[in-house]
């Protein structure tokens, strides 16, 4: 219980976080936007200059290219791999749920950049030292399909069973009871892991750091490799697409899932 | 499913379920779908950090990555090194001072997001879950322009005639992307455990006569213990791990554990010297995180065994 005074500070502190939270982001777009070479208060004016100058910039768009490529192929097999790995789990794991429960999720608590340097030392001792775009889908796919798995899982144990039950009475088998009747209801928690799974390998650096070889540069890479020297606003264009993707994720699983079933520890 | 559907329903529901025969097939059969994501996690995750763990103990070498020659002498010229352990220290110093940092700032976010209205809650959601699905390295860059010496801070103290502040390549610009990067993990974290408190003892402990900070601290904050374990614990993992963080605000200035492994991997060749950084390192956190969570289990029983009495 709160007393109005007090809801009052507390409203003014939770406005200064929120402004915290959300000014860095708010700053690539303005910069995006931005007429001038710096951002300036009062700014210089609004223009699609580096835009322009992103979609000129060969080295920028082929790599949004490649991005988008890898994210489509590791977002496909993580959708395909998690959905099956989170039906079995609520479904049929029985006591070993929570070891495979950690297992599957595993790979998004150790550090990325660990697993990226254990996957290309793993990669030349089995014989595959170029791998290279199929390596970079592989560990893609490792990070992406604990997003599908996590929402899918949250997903399936809202689900009414006894719907199933009522197929498989009436005569339906196995595989007609999941695709008439369980797909079509956890449909939505597998798009929103689809999608959520789309913006982790289109963000993932950590993994892309240590498998891009030479002539394979997902964006996070370009990004990081143009911002060591440079601080020019077509990186800022590049954030810009970022961000508007993130919130498309954010609208997509607030209304097929809503937003609550990411809460991650307690409860 | 339309009437029809419905009518069988109404007929067969006395009628048992599948067949035995047919319940045995399905019992096989089901197995079938876990086999992709278990034979990706052991392929490509659980052998991976096992082979890591091996060349750790394998000779460095001029002509290979590594010679197949057993040693336990990589360990050994880290621990000897106090230059490992100035990183070690550095890496696990930012670890905990931007836990601290996320703590302080994440627990009235999570608090007034649990107790929002279930309307304003989606949308106060958003505004948690937004920053953490645009990209690491983009919202670094929001940091760069903001904090660098022509930037948008700087800018304003000079308009002001105040003097310059130092905010990038340095611990403090690094500080500042750490905590922003993390702040929505613990808000989540902890947001999840203060839903779950009964909002009626708050009400009992005011009615009680507790002021509102004595009720935080002897009402809510014990019982969201769990959530500000399980945050903190996450928060300072990732934060030690990070890579691009210190990499992009900290300049060429600011040395982690992530960074120097990298280094030593990407740049200098020796995998084993590498992997066994990467290890030690993976154990050192390990045992930190056993003892804090120890700690925690102390600290969390000892309000009932207090005054309370």
């Amino acid at each position: 219980m709160i007393r109005p005074r007090e809801r009052r500070w507390m409203a003014v502190a939770v406005a200064v976080l929120y402004v915290f939270l959300l000014a860095p982001i708010a700053i690539v777009v303005l910069a995006a936007l931005n007429s001038g070479a710096y951002l300036r208060f009062p700014p210089e004016g609004l223009s699609l200059r580096w835009f322009v100058a992103f979609a000129e910039s060969r080295s920028f768009t082929s790599s949004l290219r490649f991005s988008l490529k890898l994210a489509a192929l590791a977002t496909a097999a993580s959708t395909v791999v998690g959905t099956m790995a989170s039906v079995w789990i609520v479904r049929f794991s029985g006591r070993w749920r929570n070891a495979f429960r950690v297992l599957f999720v595993a790979p998004l608590a150790v550090p990325g950049i660990l697993t990226g340097i254990a996957l290309l030392i793993f990669f030349y001792a089995v014989g595959w030292g170029n791998t290279g775009f199929v390596g970079l889908v592989i560990g893609h796919t490792l990070i992406c399909t604990p997003y599908v798995f996590l929402i899918t899982s949250a997903v399936l144990l809202r689900f009414d069973r006894t719907l199933e039950e009522a197929a498989r009475n009436l005569g339906a088998g196995a595989l007609r009871t999941f695709w008439r009747i369980t797909l079509p209801l956890i449909k939505g928690g597998i798009i929103s892991g689809a999608v959520f799974a789309f913006v982790a390998s289109y963000d993932e650096f950590n993994i892309s750091l240590l498998l891009s070889g030479v002539g394979m540069t997902p964006l996070p890479i370009q990004l990081f490799d143009y911002l060591r020297f440079s601080f020019d606003p077509t990186a800022a264009v590049a954030g810009t697409i970022s961000i508007g993707m993130a919130f498309v994720v954010v609208l997509v699983t607030q209304k097929l899932v809503g937003l609550d079933a990411l809460y991650l520890g307690g409860g | 499913m339309g009437a029809p559907a419905r009518d069988v329903l109404a007929v067969e529901l006395v009628g048992a379920g599948p067949p035995p025969e047919r319940r045995l097939a399905r019992h096989a059969g089901r197995h079938v779908l876990i086999v992709p994501a278990l034979a990706v996690l052991i392929v490509f995750f659980v052998l991976p950090y096992l082979n890591l763990t091996l060349i750790s103990l394998m000779t460095p070498s001029h002509q290979a990555p590594y010679a197949r020659v057993l040693t336990l002498g990589n360990y050994a010229t880290l621990l000897r090194d106090p230059f490992t352990w100035r990183v070690i220290w550095h890496t696990l110093w930012i670890g905990v001072a931007t836990t601290a940092i996320c703590l302080v700032i994440s627990y009235p976010l999570a608090y007034h997001l649990a107790r929002a209205p279930r309307r304003l809650r989606g949308l106060l959601m958003i505004l948690v879950i937004s920053p953490l699905l645009v990209g690491v390295l983009i919202r670094t860059y929001g940091w760069m322009i903001l904090l660098q010496d022509t930037g948008l801070i700087n800018q304003t103290l000079r308009a002001l005639h105040l003097p310059a502040a130092p905010l990038m390549y340095n611990d403090t610009g690094v500080l500042i992307g750490l905590v922003h990067v993390f702040v929505p993990f613990m808000v989540l974290s902890i947001a999840g455990t203060i839903q779950t408190i009964d909002p009626e003892l708050e009400f009992a402990a005011r009615s009680l006569g507790a002021g509102a900070w004595r009720t935080f601290r002897r009402v809510v904050f014990p019982l969201s213990l769990p959530g500000v374990l399980a945050g903190t614990v996450l928060v300072w993992v990732l934060t030690i791990s990070s890579y691009v963080i210190p990499s992009l605000l900290g300049g060429f200035t600011v040395l982690t554990v992530p960074i120097l492994v990298v280094r030593t991997v990407t740049e200098l060749f020796n995998w084993p010297g590498g992997s066994a950084f990467a290890i030690l390192f993976f154990v050192i956190t390990l045992a930190v995180v056993g003892l804090y969570v120890r700690a925690m289990g102390h600290a969390g029983r000892l309000p009932d065994q207090g005054d309370d009495r």
